[in-house]
């Protein structure tokens, strides 16, 4: 199967590691994954006024140049990207006159047909993989670490694009559960990070992190799992540096759902790159025998 | 589970049968089921199949769907008038949902101790056929004339030989999670849903029994019959009433931040009304479902999936603000120690005493705190926190509560739609049966003939669906009301005890937990034993229960039972019950005492083992004394004038007036106006629908004018009455002349009236103070000079104070309905409603309150009852000018200063001024807002303690005009039955005079309230006078007896005698 | 809350906050009842000097301090309130839509942003999209 693949900004810069370690999670699949032609940053935050189509353009120039190259599926790796263009492309479905407006701005631009479907890589991985087949894959279990996984809010709100319950998701702990991991359930599991805070309101964020990691570990979890960069920075980096305003607390690792797997697989540790988290997160795994010391 | 209720099991080789008076009654014929009873042989049987290809038919007057509280009290109306009822259940029991209740508000009456006296009495009613274990499969036909085929499946258990031991479920291998338990515990595949069934009856429930035979192997009467098929039966009604009640939702898809079916320790409140019933998995005590310890704190979450415009239902499902401050209050007084909290956003205590009952619960220290929870979750422990915003106090806070209970959403039954489709009615949008029309016939179901009663209409309490079900009942017998009736039990013939020596049998019953846990049962009946002339004596589970019936009624016919001793509860609770059951036994029914043991001593004595068993053995010995001197007593019977006078010509008096027409029922509607209608004259419109009042009045009134069967007399006033049920004599002042009119029973409808303000809110100091009922007078006369800037309404003026401590319950909906009309009159205008609540519960009314908001931008400002608002009038023109009105807002605790053009006062209200008169001339209780007290506030809410005296409307308490009108056909109905029985019987302990010892003093006359005892001149000498009583007046309350100083005077069943040999039996004991 | 002389100078009609926040929003914000869940589940409750359902009340008592409130800035739009709300108001876009009153009035919420190099090479892109979109006109 070959995919397209949409990686947004961040994808390139500071969660190289998130896109690396996708795309060696396919080839070990047997998949193709290909990055569109000129895509454009997405613009991260939906536009959510009524009259505001400025903030639509970015993402639906993005699902114009998907159907371009003749293809009518695209992958994200990014939460808020995902988010984002589902929310451009539902717009643009249930409003046909702004669908109109917006074809007839971007007058250099091929319309839009709307037959393009968005879908997240953990989409792609339960709904045309299967986590069964993906646990037949796997040839180190992460036998012995209890792992909380973390949703944040981009996957699961609002509902219209969410890919799992809001409520109760179970997508990320199914996935925990096919790598022989322990999944750890944990109230704070939806709750927000802190989002874009972290660049002017740093402490704020500390504190975030802190609350739900000490959630993750009062039920005795090891480590956290999540799938957004912007999270994983907040809870890892921001995180760390609430060790310096809570006394004696001590933030636990956090892994990308992709390094995860590939560690899960078997694949080289070079793709997960974990060199780039704040915590390490190779000292757990050692610990527990998954990854040589 | 009930212990074993017999203490030997009865030998079917001697050939005594059991009594087969339980199950079916029928005075038709019905083929097969007598067949069944004796099957011995294989041979046999395959003769019998063959016969049975003949599809059972049974010809009724009408068909009910459904045999809870509502269904069952349709049954009784329609039993009592006389046409013959068939009621079908999809359970194996009768009762519904009331049963599964622990207690009910704001009674705190236990529930299925108000329930099983009607179970029991529709299994031994004559006209009642109960068809249990059955669902309706199709139907044809139309008003008066239904086909309708219902499925009875079988329960592989003979009635007939069922004893109810329990020695098959005790060996069943199959675990089924109980539905009547609310899923909390499980059941054998042979089970019995609750120890009061009616039918008590065992039932294998098929899907789940895996044919192993264990309960056929021990059953000793050889009950199980796995032959015994299905089939389906064939019932010709005329109408049908559908009474299928309600569910529980349950949060698992909508609604998930709950924690429902997630975390142990969160359960609705259902399964909490489960753990609270004495016949509970739990017995009664409050646990966590995770360990089973008793929780140190517990708390509710109210409209949970109610009021929800996303992921939820949008309209109020009505009992459950009620039902949590009961589950609250019963724990809290009976376990102080542990910490109860309410989160709520508005407490809809709307009915009759409701809002007391709210306060009281407030006092014993149940925490209320206005807030909804955003989400739960669970510690470590299991224990839940609560994650709210105290919307009072503006502080966001975690709450920890061992046990979450859940108030959530009424959901109408799950079968519905399906009951629907097989019906032909229409179901509204969210699953309830639609009504024809909900402000004019709220009762009649989309298709003629087929009536909806109870929470199938939308989610009620208890006392407005058995008003519902009775207005049902009225409206069910016009299609059929020209048929056959047929009226009365048939009892067996009276033996004649005379002369016999006494032989007493005592029945000491355990009452569950409420007599047997508090003192020693089996002691009492020991020492019963050695009384003399008793000649058997034994304790049973629960002596209300149909099975204890049957062996009261057994044991009578063999060991040759003349007097009957039952020491159990208060003869006012069961008495006439067990009166019944020495009538089918043939024995009179005077021949009986009851020991009360419960409420005057287990209840009372709970904390003295040993002193309540050695008072419950002297109480039955002096019952037991007494009962040896009763003799057999006869009852009066007299006739029944066949006409209603209804009192009150607004359109609570006019539909009941309608309802007794169109059954056939001649009645006077009396109105103290000029014109019909009531208060409906002077309002605008109502709510929710926003329909005109002259568009239901004005229809209404010709209707009742041209109707030959009532005569309507305004300008007319009730100033004096005499009499008793069924032969009144009252004189009626109709423009200054006296008239004399006769009837048979009363129906009082005079409404309310606004309460005097006294000036508060300085309500008649200014032009632009008016009360709603001005308010829209002007609006109807279009009589505003101008277009007012800001109006503001003022709810509960006069209400939920210490005055008048009651909520005047259609305050809320008045406010928004006016407030919708001037917002759409002046769309300038900025409204505001002033509330304490908002008190919004009826059909559509929550989404009625919802459109107001949204569409016409009406702000509500929330105050508290002990920051009252203030209305300050100009200084330079205090009369006409515009006002300031001056509210602390709750919510945001703060001042707001509204500069008022216009001011409408919510004004509370009060019983009609025509109240004080009616109670003393009909001797009939009001409280002291002056609105009527019905006979029990939750299964007798239409009638009064008198008989022949009904209630409905306004009168009994402020309603809406759906529940006004619901009532009124319910009290139509009620008010029917006496007339349609044509006759009735009096009391037969009434008081007897000895002519010789009377010396016609004429005391005796002056003591009785029932004016049943009368000085006359003596026949054989009419110089000297005595004293004569009425038979049928006497209510038997011996005041005469005692008052008489010559000691002429005894009552039957109360003879001096039969006292002396108590005190007797009761002082020798203690001197012993 | 701190008065801000620019967003003081804002000026609606009678009643013209709410409609403003209608028009922008498409929701009705009369549709609230007080329930308190959209602050209680909100995560940055704590910092906000008002909650998101006293910024509603606001908003329906005509009462333009709102703007001047941090709450409006604080919103993470995590669409949490949005979810549960019972009364489906999305409050998610009401907050937008207050916001969006204060910057079409070319008054920014982020004016410069001072951080490290360090910061600005390890912060991820979208946190630094995010933050102009929501903050700046």
């Amino acid at each position: 199967m070959k995919l397209l693949y949409f990686p947004g900004c961040t994808l390139k810069t500071s969660a190289k590691n998130l896109e690396k370690s996708a795309f060696a999670i396919m080839e070990a699949l047997g998949h193709e994954m290909v990055e569109m032609e000129d895509w454009t940053c997405c613009g991260v935050v939906a536009s959510l006024t009524g009259d505001d189509l400025m903030h639509h353009l970015a993402p639906l120039r993005s699902l114009i140049h998907v159907e371009d190259q003749g293809e009518n599926k695209v992958v994200t790796l990014c939460d808020m990207c995902c988010n984002t263009l589902k929310q451009t492309n539902l717009r643009v479905k249930e409003n046909p006159d702004d669908l109109e407006t917006l074809n007839l701005f971007m007058d250099r631009e091929n319309d839009y047909k709307g037959t393009v479907k968005v879908i997240h890589f953990l989409e792609f991985l339960r709904d045309e993989i299967g986590f069964d087949v993906i646990k037949k894959k796997v040839k180190r279990p992460l036998k012995g670490i209890k792992i909380m996984p973390y949703y944040g809010c981009m996957l699961l709100r609002p509902r219209e694009v969410a890919i799992d319950d809001a409520e109760e998701p179970t997508i990320l702990g199914d996935l925990l559960s096919a790598l022989g991991a322990e999944v750890v359930d944990n109230p704070f599991k939806i709750e927000c990070c802190g989002s874009y805070h972290t660049v002017e309101n740093k402490e704020l964020v500390s504190k975030r992190a802190h609350r739900i990691t000490t959630f993750a570990t009062e039920r005795d979890s090891d480590a956290m799992m999540l799938s957004c960069p912007l999270c994983k920075f907040n809870l890892d980096t921001r995180g760390k540096e609430a060790e310096k305003m809570f006394k004696g607390y001590k933030q636990i690792p956090t892994y990308y759902y992709t390094q995860l797997i590939a560690v899960a697989f078997g694949l080289d540790l070079s793709v997960c790159g974990f060199e780039n988290h704040a915590v390490d997160p190779t000292l757990l795994l050692k610990k527990r025998g998954i990854i040589k010391k | 589970m009930p212990e074993k209720s017999y203490n030997k099991k009865i030998d079917h080789d001697l050939g005594i049968p059991l009594q087969d008076d339980y199950f079916y009654n029928e005075p038709e014929e019905i083929i097969e089921t007598n067949q069944i009873k004796e099957i011995e042989s294989a041979v046999k049987l395959s003769e019998k199949l063959k016969t049975k290809k003949e599809k059972r038919v049974i010809n009724a007057d009408v068909l009910i769907v459904g045999a809870g509280i509502s269904g069952m009290q349709a049954a009784l109306d329609i039993g009592d008038k006389g046409y013959k009822v068939v009621i079908i259940d999809k359970t194996s029991t009768i009762g519904g949902s009331m049963v599964k209740l622990d207690k009910t508000f704001p009674t705190n009456d236990c529930s299925i101790c108000t329930a099983a006296p009607k179970m029991v009495e529709m299994s031994r009613h004559p006209n009642i056929e109960l068809i249990t274990y059955a669902e309706l499969n199709s139907l044809e036909g139309k008003k008066g004339d239904f086909k309708a085929n219902v499925w009875k499946r079988s329960k592989y258990v003979d009635p007939d030989k069922c004893t109810g031991c329990n020695d098959c479920v005790e060996v069943c291998p199959v675990d089924v999670v109980s539905s009547f338990d609310e899923k909390i515990t499980t059941r054998k595949a042979i089970y019995i849903e609750f120890p009061q069934a009616v039918p008590i009856v065992y039932t294998i429930d098929h899907e789940n029994c895996v044919g192993c035979g264990s309960c056929d192997r021990v059953c000793e009467p050889g009950a199980i019959s796995f032959l015994e098929k299905s089939e389906e039966i064939k019932v010709n009604a005329g109408s049908i009433i559908v009474a299928t009640g309600f569910e529980v939702f349950e949060p698992t898809e909508m609604r998930r931040e709950y924690g429902y079916g997630k975390y142990e320790n969160v359960i609705t409140a259902m399964q909490f009304e489960r753990l609270l019933s004495s016949f509970g998995p739990t017995e009664g005590k409050p646990v966590r479902l995770s360990d089973g310890k008793k929780p140190k704190t517990i708390g509710w979450v109210q409209c949970v999936g109610s009021r929800s415009k996303q992921l939820g239902f949008p309209y109020c499902s009505r009992v459950c603000c009620m039902y949590a401050t009961k589950e609250a209050s019963i724990v809290k007084e009976a376990n102080p120690d542990i910490g109860i909290s309410i989160y709520y956003i508005d407490i809809r205590a709307y009915g009759k005493d409701f809002q007391q009952y709210y306060d009281h619960a407030k006092d014993l220290g149940v925490r209320y705190i206005r807030g909804r929870p955003s989400s739960i979750y669970e510690n470590k422990d299991k224990s839940l926190t609560i994650r709210y915003k105290n919307t009072l106090t503006g502080e966001i806070k975690e709450d920890t509560a061992d046990l979450l209970v859940l108030s959530t959403a009424i959901i109408p039954n799950r079968d519905n739609k399906k009951l629907g489709e097989t019906l032909g009615i229409d179901v509204d949008e969210n699953g309830f049966f639609k009504q024809q029309s909900l402000l004019n016939n709220p009762i009649q179901s989309t298709k003629d003939g087929i009536f909806l009663a109870g929470c199938i209409q939308g989610p009620k309490d208890i006392p407005d669906s058995v008003s519902m079900a009775s207005g049902a009942a009225a409206k069910a017998v016009e299609p059929i009301k020209d048929r056959e009736r047929h009226i009365g039990k048939d009892f067996p013939a009276e033996i004649d005890v005379t002369g016999e020596e006494p032989r007493i049998g005592v029945f000491v019953c355990h009452c569950g937990k409420n007599i047997a846990s508090y003192l020693d049962v089996e002691k009492v009946t020991k020492a019963a034993e050695k009384l003399p002339n008793v000649v058997y004596a034994e304790h049973v589970m629960f002596a209300c229960s149909e099975d204890s019936g049957k062996k009261i009624k057994e044991t009578i016919k063999e060991k040759k039972l003349n007097r009957v001793v039952v020491a159990a509860c208060s003869p006012s609770t069961h008495g006439g019950l067990f009166r019944d059951t020495l009538l089918e036994a043939g024995l009179n029914k005077y021949l009986f005492e009851m020991a009360n043991i419960r409420n005057q001593c287990s209840w009372v004595h709970s904390d003295d083992w040993d002193a309540a068993t050695k008072k419950a053995t002297y109480l039955v010995k002096a019952a037991v004394a007494k009962v040896g001197l009763l003799g057999p007593l006869t009852e009066e019977e007299f006739s029944i004038i066949p006409k209603t006078l209804v009192i009150g010509g607004g359109i609570s008096g006019m539909k009941a007036a309608l309802a007794l027409a169109n059954m056939g029922i001649k009645s006077i509607l009396l109105e103290k106006n000029s014109k019909l209608g009531g208060r409906l004259r002077e309002l605008h419109s109502m709510f929710p629908s926003d329909t005109k009042t002259e568009d239901i009045i004005n229809p209404l009134i010709e209707e009742v004018t041209k109707n030959k069967l009532i005569s309507v007399m305004a300008d007319a006033e009730l100033v004096d009455v005499d009499g008793f049920i069924g032969n009144y004599e009252g004189i009626i002042k109709q423009n200054g002349k006296n008239k004399k009119v006769k009837f048979g029973t009363i129906i009082i409808a005079t409404g309310f009236r606004e309460i005097d303000l006294e000036g508060a809110y300085q309500y008649g100091k200014n032009t632009n103070i008016l009360s709603q009922t001005e308010l829209e007078k002007n609006i109807k006369n279009n009589s505003f000079k101008k277009k007012p800037k800001n109006v503001v309404f003022i709810n509960c003026a006069g209400a939920m104070d210490k005055k008048r401590p009651y909520c005047c319950r259609v305050g809320c909906g008045v406010s928004l309905k006016n407030a919708k009309l001037v917002s759409e009159k002046f769309p300038d205008s900025k409204v505001y409603i002033l509330y304490r609540d908002m008190r919004v519960f009826g059909k559509e009314e929550e989404e009625y309150y919802s459109d107001v908001l949204e569409n016409h931008h009406v702000t509500t400002i929330r105050y508290a009852g002990d920051k009252k608002p203030k209305v300050n009038l100009d200084k330079d023109d205090p009369k006409n000018s515009s006002v300031t009105v001056k509210v602390f807002d709750d919510i945001l605790n703060e001042e707001i200063k509204i500069p008022a053009d216009l001011v409408i006062l919510t004004i509370n209200v009060e019983g009609e001024v025509s109240t004080e008169s009616l109670k003393n001339m009909l001797k009939i209780p009001a409280d002291a807002g002056g609105f009527f007290m019905e006979a029990h506030a939750k299964i007798r809410p239409l009638d009064f303690a008198t008989d022949g005296i009904y209630l409905c409307g306004a009168a009994h308490y402020p309603k809406n005009l759906v529940d006004s009108i619901a009532q009124a056909e319910g009290a139509a109905s009620r008010a029917a039955i006496p007339i349609m029985q044509e006759t009735m019987t009096g009391e037969g302990a009434v008081s007897e005079v000895n002519k010789d010892l009377c010396s016609g003093c004429g005391t005796c006359e002056s003591v009785c309230t029932y004016s049943a005892i009368e000085i006359q001149p003596r026949s054989d000498n009419p110089e000297r006078s005595v004293a004569v009583v009425n038979k049928a007046l006497c209510k038997g309350c011996g005041a005469c007896a005692g008052a008489c100083p010559s000691g002429a005077i005894d009552q039957k069943g109360y003879k001096s005698n039969q006292i002396d040999v108590m005190l007797e039996a009761l002082l020798k004991e203690v001197t012993a | 809350m701190q008065g801000n002389k620019e967003i003081d100078a804002i000026k609606f009609k009678e009643g013209g906050l709410a409609a403003e926040v209608e028009e922008l929003s498409g929701e009705n914000v009369f549709a609230c009842y007080q329930c308190g869940t959209c602050s209680a589940g909100c995560p940055f409750i704590d910092d906000m000097d008002l909650g998101p359902d006293e910024a509603i009340r606001y908003v329906m008592l005509d009462r333009k301090e709102v703007l001047n409130s941090n709450t409006i800035w604080m919103c993470a739009s995590c669409y949490t309130c949005a979810e549960r709300c019972p009364r489906d108001l999305n409050i998610t876009k009401i907050m937008e839509a207050l916001r969006q009153i204060v910057l079409r009035k070319k008054i920014d919420r982020t004016k410069v942003v001072k951080i490290t190099k360090k910061e600005k090479e390890s912060i991820p892109q979208l946190a630094f999209v995010s933050l102009f979109r929501k903050n700046i006109g």
